[in-house]
């Protein structure tokens, strides 16, 4: 062998290494996703067998149907459905009205600064640490107060108000490397401070809405410590109502049902991942390189 | 009628003073050009002109309104970036047409002006194009497109020239030069580059550490500089400042250079009254390279024209002149001469002094006698 073969095949043999390793521990993580989605496609009389691993013998969408309409959680058999689309009231203006206003934040503490910005922007980060179980109990007493308690108003400001300190850094760090001469050309042509903002920064800030939007979605979709604190029975969200449906079954435990319904309560954050993913990566390396 | 006048405007950031009492006063159709090193505070004052920064003291007035606590968008005028600052989710057309849209002006106006503007400045077929997709030129163009189409009483330029090749800077300053001409603007230019402030001003303002040194038009400035600082900082190869002494030479006055042979140069001086007091006192001799020549392009007929021997240490051709290097009052100094004038290195040949074109500086105070 010359030289260069050993060179060839000894890089060949780290490749083979390498590709093996990243599928081996690829499996390893998508095993229980796989076992929750062919369990969701057999029946009972299968699942009694015990073969996890085996793929369905009669396939059937059954169990999804069920979960979705008419299993039983607590003391109502209408399936998750209606909980989903709690979710769903919860999530949207919740991420949608963070978002804003992190922008808004953002956009103040960077090109509009004053005396003592810095620790306000400290404080906000401040509030992104604060773990949830703290504030529970003073939560509460707030949203009583408000009227707002067990109600979806009620977690959305919830939501808002934990979501604005991220959404604030996303935003800060972004618009910290947006350049200030442009907001002092849009001064000079006369647009508002308001106007600024619409007109020049938001249309410029397609990667970090979408870091900002998945980031929030997320957190805020799969949240149970607040849903199951603050809206309690017919208001509770996704999470909650899986925990219920998958704790309260009474005779046999239909395990179809319980992992089509944890499936459906995981479907809209793989969705906005696939649908915005690649924006994510490239909204997180804005900045770092010059583009 | 004074357009702008700059008022005993200060600056300072907390303890330090980033300016110092300026005052500067041009009329409409004026081009100042506010020049010197980097940290001057020369782009401190455009943005206060602009009303981006904050006026210390002093006032600031535009059209005889005093504008110091005026938003920039209600004192009438308009601004060209050095990063040009184009809006990049805009196109050309919606970029110079914002600042119209802001003030409400119907879009039909809109179409006609900016359809003017791209056409003085030739960039009709990039109207539809965003930022990204244009070269810095077109960049720079689209960017004095913005400004001119608001029509404002004054324009305000910061380095709009730095971001181009040498090539293209040449050109746009032609073009900038001869937009001013056509329009009459009042137009305030910040540069550090003293060519550029030659070529386009009709009023230069040289500023060091947040000083006003000179205000004057170009030809003041190059021919009777205020001190050595505007000596050396305008004009290339700039200023000859040689040690000298004034003495009494033939019932008038002239100034003695000794050459590092020891031998004594005697050079006199134009006005002799005002060097009187001035007698066997140190100065320094400022002359320019240009009025160092050789015998034969100096003026025949000027008086106060004197040759001398010098030896030559240096020569540097540039094609159409040569740069004569000698040593005199021991520094080295620049003569322009012919490049067929003859120079050989190591050798003596006659320079011929114009000291109707020479000034003296205090050696202490460095400024103008």
């Amino acid at each position: 062998m010359t030289n260069q073969e050993v060179k060839a095949s000894s890089s060949r043999f780290w490749r083979v290494l390498i590709y093996t390793t990243l599928i081996v521990f690829a499996a390893f993580y998508l095993l229980p996703l796989f076992v929750m989605l062919i369990t969701s496609f057999k029946d009972l009389e299968e699942l009694r067998q015990g073969n996890m691993l085996s793929l369905p013998q009669n396939w059937t969408i059954a169990a999804w149907i069920k979960a979705w309409g008419s299993a039983c959680i607590g003391l109502t058999c209408e399936g998750i459905n209606g909980y989903f689309w709690n979710s769903i009231k919860m999530v949207v203006p919740s991420v949608l009205i963070s978002t804003l206003l992190g922008a808004i934040n953002g956009y103040v503490l960077t090109k509009w600064r004053f005396k003592g910005d810095r620790w306000v922007f400290a404080l906000m980060l401040f509030g992104c640490f604060i773990p949830f179980q703290i504030v529970l109990i003073p939560m509460s007493q707030i949203l009583g107060n408000l009227g707002l308690a067990g109600t979806t108003t009620g977690l959305v400001l919830v939501h808002v108000t934990y979501g604005i300190g991220f959404a604030t850094l996303f935003f800060r760090n972004y618009y910290a490397a947006f350049p200030t001469e442009l907001v002092k050309a849009a001064m000079i042509d006369g647009a508002s401070f308001l106007g600024i903002f619409w007109r020049i920064l938001l249309p410029s800030s397609g990667p970090i809405i979408v870091v900002t939007v998945i980031w929030q979605f997320t957190n805020i979709w799969n949240d149970f410590l607040f849903g199951a604190s603050f809206a309690a029975g017919e208001s509770a969200p996704m999470t909650v109502a899986l925990n219920n449906l998958v704790s309260s079954s009474t005779g046999v435990k239909e395990y179809n049902v319980d992992m089509a319904a944890a499936m459906i309560a995981a479907l809209p954050t793989l969705l906005v991942y696939i649908v915005a993913g690649r924006y994510f990566v490239r909204g997180l390396m804005a900045g770092s390189v010059k583009g | 009628m004074a357009s702008l006048e700059i008022r005993n405007v200060c600056k300072s950031y907390g303890s330090v003073d980033v300016l110092k009492s300026i005052n500067i006063a041009i009329n409409h159709g004026d081009f100042l050009v506010l020049v010197g090193p980097s940290g001057c505070g020369k782009s401190t004052l455009l943005s206060m002109i602009a009303g981006l920064d904050e006026i210390t003291s002093g006032e600031l007035v535009i059209d005889g309104e005093v504008v110091n606590d005026k938003h920039p968008s209600q004192r009438d005028i308009a601004m060209v970036f050095q990063s040009y600052a184009l809006y990049p989710n805009m196109s050309v057309e919606k970029n110079i047409a914002f600042g119209l849209e802001m003030r409400g002006v119907p879009k039909a106006e809109r179409d006609k002006k900016v359809e003017s503007v791209s056409q003085m400045l030739q960039i009709g077929p990039l109207l539809k194009r965003k930022p990204a997709q244009l070269s810095g030129g077109q960049r720079q163009r689209v960017a004095m497109g913005r400004a001119l189409v608001r029509e404002p009483k004054i324009f305000l330029f910061d380095e709009p020239l730095s971001n181009l090749d040498a090539k293209l800077r040449v050109d746009m300053r032609t073009e900038i030069k001869k937009l001013h001409q056509r329009l009459g603007a009042t137009i305030v230019y910040v540069t550090h580059d003293q060519i550029e402030a030659m070529t386009l001003a009709t009023r230069i303002a040289i500023m060091k550490a947040g000083i006003l040194q000179q205000l004057g038009t170009p030809q003041e400035v190059y021919d009777t500089p205020n001190n050595v600082f505007v000596a050396s900082f305008m004009g290339s190869p700039s200023m000859n400042l040689i040690p000298a002494t004034v003495v009494a030479h033939q019932n008038s006055v002239a100034a003695r250079l000794t050459s590092p042979q020891g031998n004594e140069l005697i050079l006199p001086l134009p006005q002799p009254e005002r060097y009187q007091t001035w007698i066997d006192k140190p100065v320094i001799l400022g002359i320019r390279p240009e009025a160092i020549t050789d015998m034969s392009s100096a003026e025949p007929n000027n008086p106060w024209v004197f040759p001398a021997d010098c030896q030559v240490d240096v020569t540097e051709p540039t094609g159409a002149d040569v740069y004569v290097l000698t040593t005199l009052g021991g520094k080295e100094i620049v003569a322009r001469m012919r490049s067929n004038c003859g120079a050989v290195v190591g050798q003596k040949t006659p320079f011929a002094f114009n000291m109707a074109k020479a000034v003296l500086f205090d050696p202490q105070t460095e400024n103008r006698i």
